[in-house]
């Protein structure tokens, strides 16, 4: 599997880690026990398109927000993750 | 107040051992030269502040810097790309150590000094790229890798800079290679062994490529 990094270009899957689902938001810090139980420890096993976080710590040490199906390891879109580069800050 | 006495030691000085590894009898297909005693000052942009930091590296290096994977040569410095909206700057005898970089870019990046935590290595040769390929996943040639190409890799699980520097006058390509301090060594040997079957001329220099 190779992923083309926004930054790098394409690269091979050793220069990159997996955190996993993109989706999960942190709650707010009123929000109670039972959401952040769910936003820490509760993930869905998708099979099929998924929103992942990977990050490229072989290379330009940029984290990734990729758009991967599971099944199939078909890669869709990947784009940098929020906050990503001192000039894309909030994206 | 303890006084301290440093005195600066290449990383590769008990591997590095001048001469020539491997095959001989021919022209060695690969040389292997370590520069010694640079200067290299890691500059980061602070939050919202690239561009600004761009038009400062403009004016003290009359370049532009590398918003991308590009190694840019000015005058008395290189500006190495090593990462989104970061640069390195590698210079000789303090033209752009930390003590003058951190006033022209006060305020828009963070500096970091990486001149004693890295070793530079220049690979050429007609067998460098060869050798390389055992080693490193990205194409290296030239029609994907021109000179002035950079990349932020890792090559033997190790994290490495590597650049194409200006070639050299018979117009092979040279290769140039920043690789943390202590993983230097382990990188040099697996060199040695990549490369043997080419013959290597091993030699260290004090002047940049």
């Amino acid at each position: 599997m190779r992923i083309v990094c926004p930054f790098c270009g394409e690269r091979e899957l050793g220069e990159f880690t997996y955190l996993g689902d993109a989706k999960p938001q942190r709650p707010a810090a009123d929000a109670g026990e039972d959401a952040v139980y769910d936003y820490v420890y509760l993930r869905d096993n998708v099979a099929g398109v998924m929103s992942e976080h990977w990050y490229h710590g072989g290379g330009c040490r940029s984290w990734l927000k990729i758009t991967r199906n599971t099944l199939t390891h078909e890669i869709s879109s990947v784009e940098p993750a929020a906050g990503v580069g001192a000039a894309k800050v909030g994206v | 107040m303890a006084e301290f006495s440093w005195s600066s030691h290449s990383p590769l000085e008990h591997a590095l051992a001048t001469g020539v590894h491997g095959l001989r009898g021919t022209e060695a297909g690969v040389s292997l030269t370590e520069i010694r005693n640079f200067d290299l000052i890691q500059v980061m942009a602070r939050r919202g502040k690239w561009a600004e930091l761009a038009r400062a590296a403009k004016t003290r290096f009359e370049v532009a810097a590398p918003d991308g994977p590009n190694a840019v040569q000015a005058k008395d410095a290189t500006l190495i790309w090593s990462g989104p909206d970061q640069f390195l700057v590698l210079s000789k005898d303090g033209n752009h150590a930390m003590n003058t970089l951190a006033p022209a870019f006060s305020g828009l990046a963070s500096l970091s000094d990486q001149s004693h935590a890295r070793a530079l290595i220049s690979i050429s040769g007609a067998k460098a790229r060869s050798m390389l390929a055992k080693l490193s996943s990205l194409d290296l040639h030239p029609a994907v890798f021109p000179v002035g190409a950079a990349a932020a890799t890792s090559i033997d699980h190790t994290s490495a800079t590597l650049w194409r520097g200006g070639d050299q006058p018979d117009g092979q390509a040279v290769f140039n290679l920043l690789v943390f301090a202590t993983f230097a060594e382990s990188l040099w040997h697996t060199m040695l062994d990549a490369g043997a079957e080419y013959g290597i001329d091993i030699r260290y220099s004090e002047e940049l490529a």
